[in-house]
């Protein structure tokens, strides 16, 4: 049984009727080997493409948080306004208001005396 | 030539030495597939007595070779390419039991030897009189048959060993398992096959 001789006719015979078989195998099969050969290849190009733009993802990520940095220490660039006020709508409202703005000149030369006699008595 | 051009050049060497690499490896990697998916589509439809469904087990092992293992060292592709192909198989079979338990238990299920038929699915290339040509079909389709009722791990070791040509230590990593166990995987499969074939081979 255990001869060491018949196990390697046979798997020597094994052999050339496998061999065989591999060379004649049809077009059409030869044909969807090609195709899916390509396939893993194509796939192989995807997934290096996808590793070259991976290879960049830890300096991208470095360069968001520095943006990031930068703005948290700058702070909020707000220009603060002052509080609007009930009586500013009511100026707002008022009739007289629009005449105010149309004798502009007159109020302008107004003030220029009310600061002119303040400046006598200082 | 400013900091950020110098900075520049040496960037796009290394992107062109990365693509050359990158190329080379292809042509590699299409070399060992061509030179392996015959043999392995054979030996996958030994397996599972189905050509379709061994072309498609031969391309989603050659894809996830392709995918997981293109970096690593040439000398390794062949086991591990196996590997992924046997595990393919195995779960081929897996699923298969689960099928036929369904379609038996809906009375639709079918016996193997209905849906393939070898001869017919091999054509001769080689031009050689059609007596000798059905003669080492007949030869080769009684070699499948018994190869195909071996158990799975004995079938394993004895393709991977004799059509593949994978020394014990290949065949160990393809398997799965330890060295020993495919000596003696290897060895019940050759008696195996001594005593189905004894009658028509000497």
């Amino acid at each position: 049984m255990n001869d060491p001789g018949k196990n390697e006719q046979i798997a020597k015979q094994a052999k050339e009727l496998f061999d065989d078989s591999v060379e004649r195998l049809d077009a059409a099969t030869l044909s969807r080997l090609n195709q899916g050969r390509h396939r893993a290849l194509e796939e192989l190009q995807a997934s290096q493409h996808s590793a070259q733009w991976l290879r960049w993802a830890p300096a991208a990520g470095v360069a968001a948080a520095a943006v990031v940095v930068v703005m948290v220490m700058r702070g909020p660039d707000v220009v603060e306004l002052a509080p609007v006020t009930a009586s500013d709508f009511e100026m707002l409202l008022e009739e007289d208001s629009f005449e105010m703005f149309e004798d502009l000149e007159f109020y302008v030369v107004l003030d220029a005396v009310a600061s002119e006699a303040n400046g006598d008595v200082g | 030539m400013n900091a950020c051009t110098g900075v520049f050049a040496v960037s796009c060497t290394r992107e062109h030495s990365t693509g050359a690499k990158t190329l080379q490896r292809e042509r590699q990697l299409n070399q060992f597939l061509a030179g392996v998916e015959r043999r392995a589509l054979r030996i996958a439809e030994i397996a599972v007595r189905d050509r379709d469904e061994a072309l498609d087990l031969v391309q989603e092992a050659m894809i996830k070779l392709a995918r997981n293992y293109a970096e690593r060292p040439g000398e390794e592709w062949t086991p591990l390419f196996y590997r992924i192909l046997q595990n393919g198989v195995r779960d081929w079979h897996r699923r298969q039991k689960v099928r036929n338990r369904v379609m038996v238990w809906f009375g639709r299920g079918k016996k193997d030897e209905d849906e393939y038929d070898l001869v017919a699915n091999a054509p001769d290339q080689a031009g050689r009189a059609p007596d000798d040509q059905l003669q080492t079909q007949e030869a080769m389709q009684r070699l499948e048959e018994s190869i195909h009722e071996l158990p799975d791990r004995q079938r394993e070791a004895f393709m991977l060993r004799t059509f593949e040509g994978l020394d014990v230590a290949g065949t160990a990593v393809a398997m799965g398992c330890s060295a020993g166990s495919v000596k003696t995987h290897y060895s019940r499969a050759v008696h195996a096959l001594r005593d189905k074939l004894g009658e028509h081979w000497q």
